[in-house]
């Protein structure tokens, strides 16, 4: 099947997943029969408010949470070589949770923003973690890597855990950022989500050579005039922005970054350049139908978007850890 | 630590029972429990067992008032003092504060507690009752079935006596609410939570005969009693009354404000949106506590024309 063909399938995935979840919600007046007038057509009615204002924004924040989740995925698995790397194997994701726990617990930092808090958190948790494994002098070593990420995911979760024991409006807080519940997200928060995502596909492009040839080893890579180092470095910066920017919306959605660029090497090889485009839809795409889901299991109420994915992804984890021929 | 616990514990007993030639057997949620007679040093772990102290007149020694103690409100510190030692949150209460304060009688919540029922009854007699989800029906019988054990019966059967009274001044100068849906719910800022006809606040307002738009669960959990929900899901409930409860402020309701889903709700278009004490209506429960939240909701329906 031409590159073209697949991508155009994956659009498509996309496009119905999206539209399915935007029919999905309390109201009974929206259906998949009106869903595309109601879209496009301001007829004033509550059914179009409750698309626009409510199931479109969550939609989006979904699908580009997807694209910046699976990129930093990708570009972790690249740097580190590892096919189990990811945001929440590396402790990243957990590191988020900790600042947004902090700023919500710790008087002094009220006025910080918790967007900024979960950005430094993920981007201290993983840099934790890569000097743990050695990435900072230089050589990193796989299986160093994905134990200082677990100590990094532990440690911080210990401290997350503790807030739930505090007052019952803090934890509530905490429990309901952390479980990563995107059903009251509004469209201020779209918009930089969105911004993040094309800098990442785009980055993630301008990195894709540099990851092709990372994955020679570090001597090919300089006999063919690149610096492993700086791929290195540059593709950790970008998988930290990418996640940071992405949990301060959403919160820590788990797996996303493991299961998607895996999925897609099966379906496109082992090429970046072909890959980057892929992750990002298949991303997408993946995280739009979990929060389809997430509506759907305890209908009419909510089940938190963060319960979904561990719930597709940690049994895919078992299995990627279980098939997989060669870990470090 | 544990044994330490334990010790104190132990002789807290043996005290108890040296003191006390006579128990009183109380049944509650989690068994049968031999309770002393005329119990004086009494920790409590929720607030509504506050109340029901109060209620008859009895000052705990220590009180889960999650390290603030003006979480105890002036209508139970007028009545119990403010003497009282705290011995952290109610979620997770301090053992050893509590073995410290070596009571003969401890109260726990059914959902909060139930997992330390052992650890506290080391330390004292525990009596174990439905507090955090249960219905206002229930919280007078948990503070009847208290103020037995503390013996203090016929204060309390005359507090209730007078409370009963009371309640039925306050629903005939409601009058006739049938055909009035209301809905209470709280909001933190990140989102809005329903307290469902199954939650005490639920029942107190079906008590004074409001209906409600949403459908009672069976479960008798949290979050069967106390339901998060999203502008859409409000929308599609939209009872004719909203009694809002907020713990931040602006709430995640004031950014709401301006979308067509919340401003053609049937409350928000009739002006029927009533801001109370999120604490007191939330957190509190009982005899006392009823009386206040009966109190604002007759100064909300002397707002309504009808």
């Amino acid at each position: 099947m031409p590159l073209a063909v697949r991508y155009v399938l994956l659009i498509a995935v996309v496009v119905a997943a999206a539209l399915w979840s935007l029919t999905l919600g309390q109201r009974g007046d929206i259906h998949l029969s009106n869903i595309l007038s109601l879209l496009w057509v301001d007829d004033g009615s509550l059914a179009r408010s409750a698309v626009i204002d409510l199931r479109l924004p969550r939609t989006l924040v979904a699908l580009f949470v997807g694209v910046n989740l699976a990129l930093a995925g990708l570009a972790l698995q690249a740097v580190t070589r590892n096919p189990l790397a990811s945001e929440s194997i590396l402790g990243i994701n957990q590191g988020a949770s900790l600042g947004v726990a902090l700023a919500v617990v710790l008087p002094f930092l009220a006025g910080v923003p918790l967007d900024l808090m979960a950005i430094l958190g993920a981007a201290l948790a993983g840099l934790v973690t890569f000097a743990i494994a050695g990435g900072l002098g230089g050589r990193l070593d796989s299986i160093r890597l994905i134990l200082a990420g677990v100590a990094v995911g532990a440690f911080s979760y210990a401290c997350v855990r503790f807030t739930y024991t505090l007052d019952d409006d803090l934890s509530r807080l905490v429990i309901n950022w952390v479980s990563a519940d995107i059903s009251s997200v509004s469209v201020q928060q779209v918009l930089p989500l969105i911004a993040w995502s094309f800098a990442g596909v785009l980055g993630s492009l301008l990195l894709a050579h540099g990851f092709n040839v990372l994955a020679l080893g570090d001597g090919a890579s300089q006999g063919l005039g690149i610096d492993p180092r700086r791929v290195r470095f540059l593709g950790a910066a970008l998988a930290a922005v990418l996640t940071g920017a992405s949990v301060a919306v959403a919160g820590p959605v788990m797996f996303v970054g493991l299961v998607v660029p895996h999925l897609c090497r099966f379906w496109f090889g082992q090429n970046h350049r072909a890959l980057v485009p892929a992750v990002a839809l298949g991303g997408g795409a993946l995280l739009v139908l979990a929060d389809a889901v997430s509506k759907l299991v305890r209908f009419p109420y909510e089940t938190p978007l963060g319960v979904v994915c561990a719930l597709i992804g940690a049994p895919y984890f078992l299995y990627a850890t279980l098939t997989a021929r060669r870990l470090a | 630590m544990r044994n330490v616990i334990a010790r104190l514990g132990m002789t807290a007993s043996l005290l108890a029972m040296v003191t006390s030639a006579h128990a009183v057997e109380i049944d509650h949620e989690l068994g049968t429990t031999d309770v002393p007679e005329n119990p004086e040093r009494i920790v409590v772990l929720e607030y509504s067992f506050v109340d029901s102290l109060a209620a008859v007149g009895v000052a705990p020694v220590g009180i889960a008032d999650d390290n603030s103690r003006d979480r105890i409100v002036q209508a139970y510190t007028d009545i119990i003092g403010d003497d009282w030692v705290s011995v952290g949150t109610r979620k997770s209460p301090s053992l050893e504060i509590i073995a410290s304060l070596q009571p003969d009688l401890i109260i726990a919540d059914k959902n909060r507690h139930s997992a330390i029922y052992s650890s506290l009854s080391d330390i004292a007699p525990t009596l174990v009752f439905d507090s955090l989800t249960g219905t206002y029906d229930v919280a007078l019988e948990s503070a009847a079935t208290i103020a037995h054990a503390v013996g203090r019966d016929a204060q309390m059967s005359e507090r209730l006596a007078e409370h009963r009274a009371l309640m039925s001044d306050y629903k005939a100068q409601l009058g006739d609410v049938s055909g009035l849906s209301i809905q209470f719910f709280i909001d933190n800022g990140r989102g809005i939570y329903l307290h469902s006809p199954t939650s005490y606040n639920g029942s107190l307002l079906s008590w004074f005969g409001f209906e409600t738009e949403m459908t009672a669960t069976d479960g008798d959990t949290y979050s069967d009693a106390i339901v998060q929900t999203s502008l859409e899901q409000l929308s599609v409930l939209n009872p004719d009354i909203l009694v809002r409860g907020k713990y931040a402020d602006p709430g995640l309701t004031d950014e709401w404000v301006g979308q067509p889903l919340f401003d053609n709700l049937k409350a928000i278009q009739s002006g029927w949106l009533f801001d109370i004490e999120a604490h007191n209506w939330s957190r509190l429960r009982g005899v006392i506590a009823s009386e206040a939240s009966a109190a604002s909701l007759v100064d909300i329906m002397a707002q309504i024309e009808r």
